[in-house]
């Protein structure tokens, strides 16, 4: 091993070089920071997160914001309104021609649980929570046809108003079904496809159901 | 050291839960005493969840998806050095009203359910899984954090003692 003998480090040659962590579009570093920053940053920042997906459901892309930080005060404050415009004036009086306001919220909650665990049954990859923030988010176009049918109530209860409403609820009972499949459908494997949309068709035929029926006292 | 934060970490839970017992005083509308105590109740999970949890002792928890679209939730604690006396009536302010305040929304829904008076299950039902959500994450936080803390001492020891 005469070979090895010279093999010999000097111990003054200084080692040096970089090292580098990869982080993730998350790192750890990042969010210890948001540890300590001002509760008005927290709220601004998920105040911006909500608008942007409203404006996102009215223009559905296929882009994964809506899916990647989900949050559910945008279903939270649809289901609410929608439940408030669909009690009718009275909202203890036992003659008011909507469904009860608990019935709709369950309705919607429940409904929108129910497609979920579907969803994940036939073996999709999107998260729970996530599912029922795009099923409450694509809940925006039914609730702006029910502000149109109760202002096109104001003005009359004929056949007109009716062929209006009917129009006007169809066209965002398609805009719902089409934003949700848009971004719900890619998470499931081709074949199910079908499977997965047909209980959203159903959910969000039920909420139009409850809109075109509404009946003021 | 946070006065306000203490204030409201309390203020949403307390008033959601005289809401809910004193409704029928406020107002005689079911949808209103609904609606209001909904809304307590999201503002308290998003307060307790956000701002009085790191403030006051220093714990957050969320959930976080990756780009292969799998989801994770993240307990996160600060790692606190000295405990100031303040900062504990603070910390157990925060665990007292953590605590107690989901055991007496499952009260209300036993109540609820014997009493028959269902129109108020979805209500007490939201209620619980807001409040009982925080605590599990709050905890889920100060036991992690108590574990990596033990891990990070053990490993400054062992390294510690390599020969050199």
């Amino acid at each position: 091993f005469a070979g090895l003998a010279d093999v010999s480090i000097s111990e003054d040659i200084p080692v040096e070089g970089e090292i580098t962590v990869p982080v993730g579009s998350h790192s750890p570093d990042e969010d210890y920071s948001t540890l300590d920053e001002p509760v008005r940053d927290t709220i601004m920042r998920d105040l911006k997160a909500v608008g942007k997906k409203f404006v996102h459901v009215m223009y559905p892309k296929k882009s994964s914001a809506l899916l990647r930080d989900w949050d559910l005060w945008g279903p939270l404050v649809l289901c609410v309104s929608l439940a408030l415009m669909l009690q009718g004036g009275s909202a203890d009086s036992k003659e008011d021609g909507g469904p009860q306001f608990a019935e709709v919220f369950v309705i919607i909650w429940f409904g929108a649980v129910v497609i979920t665990l579907n969803s994940k049954l036939l073996g999709g990859t999107i998260s729970f929570f996530q599912s029922l923030c795009v099923l409450g988010y694509c809940v925006l176009p039914l609730t702006v046809a029910m502000l149109v049918c109760r202002l096109v109530l104001l003005a009359g209860s004929g056949t007109v108003s009716f062929i209006v409403r009917l129009i006007v609820v169809i066209a965002m009972f398609g805009w719902s079904t089409l934003a949700s499949t848009a971004f719900l459908a890619d998470s499931q494997p081709p074949n199910r496809k079908a499977l997965v949309v047909y209980p959203i068709f159903l959910f969000y035929f039920v909420i139009s159901w409850m809109i075109l029926t509404f009946t003021p006292q | 050291r946070h006065p306000l934060a203490t204030f409201f970490h309390l203020f949403f839970r307390v008033s959601a839960i005289i809401t809910y017992l004193f409704c029928d005083w406020f107002s005689n509308s079911f949808v209103a005493c609904f609606v209001t105590i909904l809304l307590l109740l999201s503002f308290d999970f998003w307060s307790v969840k956000n701002v009085t949890g790191r403030l006051l002792v220093g714990l957050r928890w969320w959930n976080q998806i990756d780009e292969d679209g799998k989801s994770h939730w993240v307990f996160e604690a600060k790692r606190v050095s000295t405990i100031a006396a303040s900062t504990e009536a603070e910390a157990r302010i925060f665990w007292l009203g953590l605590i107690i305040c989901p055991v007496i929304w499952t009260v209300f829904f036993f109540s609820t359910l014997f009493s028959l008076k269902l129109k108020w299950l979805a209500l007490v039902i939201a209620g619980i899984s807001l409040q009982t959500a925080n605590l599990y994450g709050y905890i889920h936080c100060k036991l992690g954090g108590q574990k990596s803390i033990s891990r990070i001492t053990s490993r400054f020891f062992v390294t510690g003692d390599v020969p050199k």
